[in-house]
């Protein structure tokens, strides 16, 4: 079925078209985002149990953006009366006013941008979806978990509970100005499993996750994750510590993900290239990687939570080549940090919602396949380690410095895994010495979309990245 | 809007309710160098309503929540409290009840100046003494006044209205044709433009020393100084140890009454809720459940006194007026700064991103910027990591007497853990 179009964004778009109309009287551009995404979260423990409408981005509102005399401005808000769009505008008036008298007070100078285009054009998507979280059965979801918790600890001895989660959010969103209306409507759902563990004082835990463009008929793949749960969370109960140092690695999907996400994700957002605050302005069409390093970012490149059809300032999504065969070939970009460096915007423009700034995000950032089977890359490391499992990472744009949290790894001696496992483990480096060191990459090719990103310590959106199997040298600790 | 649930709730049925409103207007400014990127201002109201239901004859209690937008009318109001009703009996938990009324009014707070907050925050930014070397690369400025009710079926209805700021800012070094950043984010409720200042300058300070550094030289087990806002997570171990829900799923196995480290050899850590701490951007009157907040001690002296957290996970605990804290202070040192920098000893100041897991313990940072000090000489060092785990450190850890406060949590100074296991980057 068709994830059908919000009927209240349809309600209010005369309302919001006559506010642009207002508002153009006094601005050179005007925009509008209205957002209604309604969602469903399930939450099954032992211990406790809920239900929420509530996900990361379920939200209702608008925001509209003003330019005037080089400079930007913006105006969040969640009370529209479609009935009376003069009292928006005017509100919307005064507090820009305000803000500018403040600005003017303290001879701030304003950093100035180029006008926004605004070609005629319209989209209405509706993308595919089996269920709807709105309509979804909740009864048998929260069954359905049930169950899967209760095997969860029935499987391990030192089991103390099984979480597993389940979210679907059905994203409804509209981009108008006076030539341009673009309508969207999407579904995306996550789940989660954790098993957590205890034995004499050893707290661990082990999780698997699922995610996609898709309703909650995803969950029906949680159950298949239990038994991966429940070995690694033994193997995690019995893992040693690392001896720290320089080692020949293979990175699991997952862990590429990450790789691809904190290297050259962050790294090449074109916002911070306006700011100086990013390497890779310096690396266009210079070698960053090996020549078996190629990688894709755009919500086109994967079928996941941030597939979208266009991004929060109205650009189509994109499906851009950022690494090829080793050369840095171009970054992400939203459509202001376009005008400033004279490029076209990419479809990278987000928000946490309607209340926050767009800045350039990442949506599938993923490294391409190759063809050596992870049985050879295995058999070609003397000593080293299979980095398994993520917990988070950090990126240092501007030196190429990087931190990955990694959950655990498999021990390789002569060709072999030995069955030893190491966890946690915290892998660092250099930027072009891990991609440099890419030295095999297997066809195998997975995504994850179960997490969120942050752009410093704030502004979280829904993010996917993966790729093959990766065999390149890191340190780990 | 919001009385208008309140009265659907009311005629509802429901076994009990909570509606939470909050309103929010905010000025935002987003700066490149000085110039103005762009400004932003929001006005918004959040209103959450959570049902709850008792199932299987009382054995059990469900409950189900959403956001209910303002703008929604009244026929899609009650349909979510249909909703919620049905959704509240699907999920059976262990039964508790609301939080009760607490005797006596909170101050309401007052209305905050966001043109006179942001007007500090600008004008302390543009008076930051720069170099040619050193300077604020962007920064981006968020003021609200927000207003936070909470009304439930057991008979709150608590107001509090308060400011809430945060300001970001990067700063770069340069060197040589060599520039590095280095990230801030602070928080609190207004502007303290001599802080703000003060951290900006020794942050300048750090990124000069980081273009002088060389690869981290030592490996092994090593003693580490934390001397900035990241000891904060290593507390957060012991608050998150405390909590309520911690300790009843079993993932804290501190008691009360008994020392949370056995045969400790340094200090022993006193930790403290407060209501109040001077300008922190958490000076709460009550938490989402409605209990008031106060001072309490959660550890003294490295014995486990009170659990806290919110109302469900203490209720199950036996704890009828606990509360989910919002200022931490912790205490207990002993030591003066000289003599936590005796020895040999790293001094990590500036991590990509240092993170505790309060869970398992472990901990983790990528070092941007450190000081080895070798007993004679100190070294500035960049690259490699930290590792180990809290259940190895909490025994012997170290603190001064000197306390530092980081928006609502104030910490010893200087906070020494002993034999972590630092990865050099030295090739």
């Amino acid at each position: 079925m068709k994830a059908p179009f919000s009927a209240y964004l349809t309600s209010i778009k005369p309302g919001l078209q006559a506010l642009i109309a207002l508002l153009r009287r006094d601005y050179d551009y005007v925009s509008v985002l209205a957002t209604d995404s309604k969602g469903l979260a399930v939450r099954i423990s032992q211990r406790s149990k809920s239900v929420s409408s509530q996900t990361m981005t379920t939200e209702r509102g608008v925001v509209a953006r003003v330019y005037r005399n080089g400079q930007y401005a913006e105006y969040a808000f969640n009370a529209f009366d479609p009935a009376d769009p003069a009292a928006a505008a005017a509100e919307i008036r005064r507090a820009m006013d305000a803000q500018l008298a403040l600005l003017q007070a303290n001879t701030v100078k304003t950093y100035e941008t180029p006008i926004l285009p605004d070609e005629a054009q319209t989209l209405f998507v509706e993308k595919e979806a089996a269920e709807l979280p709105e309509q979804t059965d909740v009864k048998a979801l929260v069954e359905k978990l049930g169950v899967i918790s209760d095997k969860g600890v029935s499987l391990h001895e030192n089991a103390l509970d099984c979480m597993v989660s389940a979210q679907s959010t059905h994203i409804c969103k509209m981009f108008l100005t006076e030539k341009r209306e673009l309508c969207q409507s999407y579904v995306y759902s996550e789940g989660n499993l954790a098993l957590i563990l205890n034995r004499a004082g050893n707290t661990q835990i082990s999780y698997e996750s699922v995610s996609g463009l898709c309703g909650p008929e995803l969950f029906d793949e949680l159950e298949s994750k239990l038994e991966k749960v429940v070995e690694t969370g033994e193997e995690l109960l019995n893992a040693g510590r690392i001896e720290p140092g320089e080692y020949e690695i293979i990175t699991s999907p997952e862990v590429t993900g990450l790789i691809a996400h904190e290297a050259f994700g962050h790294g090449v957002e074109m916002d911070m290239f306006v700011k100086n605050r990013a390497l890779g302005a310096q690396y266009i069409d210079r070698r960053v990687g090996s020549e078996l390093c190629t990688m894709h970012e755009g919500a086109l490149c994967a079928e996941n939570v941030t597939s979208y059809a266009f991004d929060d300032e109205g650009t189509l999504a994109g499906d851009v080549t950022e690494i090829d065969h080793g050369i840095l070939k171009t970054g992400i970009c939203d459509a202001l940090s376009a005008l400033r460096l004279g490029v076209q915007p990419t479809g990278n423009g987000k928000r946490e919602n309607f209340e926050h700034k767009v800045y350039t995000r990442m949506t599938n950032t993923m490294f391409d396949s190759g063809s050596d089977s992870l049985e050879n890359m295995i058999a070609s490391i003397d000593n080293g380690y299979l980095l398994e499992g993520m917990e988070s990472g950090m990126e240092d744009p501007k030196h190429w410095g990087i931190q990955c949290i990694i959950k655990m790894g498999r021990e390789i001696k002569n060709g072999k895994l030995t069955g030893k496992v190491v966890a946690p483990i915290i892998m660092t480096g250099y930027v072009p010495d891990l991609l440099g060191g890419i030295s095999m990459v297997s066809p195998h090719r997975e995504v994850f979309g179960s997490g969120g990103c942050g752009k410093g310590y704030k502004e979280w959106v829904k993010v996917a990245d993966g790729g093959p199997y990766l065999k390149t040298k890191a340190r780990l600790g | 809007m919001l009385q208008t649930i309140v009265n659907i709730l009311k005629a509802s049925g429901v076994h009990a309710w909570e509606v939470s409103d909050v309103k929010k207007t905010g000025w935002e400014f987003y700066f490149i160098r000085h110039a103005l990127d762009q400004h932003r201002a929001k006005n918004v109201e959040h209103i959450t309503v959570k049902v709850y239901q008792l199932v299987d004859e009382g054995a059990g209690l469900g409950f189900a929540s959403a956001e209910i937008a303002p703008t929604a009318t009244a026929a899609e109001a009650e349909q979510l409290v249909r909703d919620l009703s049905y959704r509240a009996t699907l999920v059976k938990n262990r039964p508790y009840t609301l939080t009760p009324p607490a005797e006596g009014e909170l101050a309401p707070g007052k209305a905050s100046d966001l043109a006179a907050i942001s007007g500090d925050f600008i004008r302390a930014m543009a008076e930051l003494p720069e170099t040619e070397t050193e300077d604020v690369n962007s920064y981006e400025i968020f003021v609200s006044d927000v207003t936070r009710r909470l009304i439930t079926s057991a008979g709150i209805d608590e107001t509090e209205r308060y400011p809430s700021s945060m300001i970001e800012v990067v700063v770069n070094a340069r060197r040589d044709g060599h520039e590095i950043e280095l990230y801030r984010n602070f928080k609190s409720g207004t502007c303290d433009a001599a802080a703000l200042r003060r951290d900006l300058e020794k942050a300048m300070g750090y990124g000069r020393d980081r273009l002088a550094a060389v690869p981290t030289p030592v490996n092994g087990k090593v003693n580490v100084l934390f001397s900035g806002e990241d000891a904060c997570e290593i507390y957060s171990y012991f608050v998150a140890r405390m909590n309520a829900q911690m300790v009843y799923r079993k993932m804290s196995d501190w008691e009360i009454g008994k020392p949370v480290c056995e045969n400790v050899t340094g200090d022993k850590v006193t930790v403290m809720a407060l209501r109040e701490l001077e300008n922190s951007s958490a000076n709460h009157g009550f938490d989402a459940s409605g209990s008031r907040i106060r001072d309490v001690v959660m550890i003294e002296d490295g014995v486990a006194r009170n659990y806290l957290g919110d109302r469900m996970f203490s209720s199950y605990l036996g704890l009828e007026d606990a509360f989910m804290p919002t200022n931490i202070a912790v205490s207990g040192g002993t030591h003066s700064e000289e003599e936590l920098r005796a020895g040999q000893y790293l001094e990590a100041v500036e991590f990509s991103d240092f993170q505790v897991d309060t869970m398992t313990g472990d901990i983790f940072g990528e070092i941007r910027l450190a000081y080895w000090h070798d007993g004679e000489k100190c070294i500035p060092v960049s690259g490699g990591s930290i590792s180990g785990s809290m259940g190895d450190f909490v025994g012997s850890l170290r603190m001064s007497r000197e306390s530092a406060q980081y928006d609502n949590v104030r910490i010893p100074a200087l906070t020494l853990l002993q034999g972590v296991t630092v990865t050099g980057a030295q090739k």
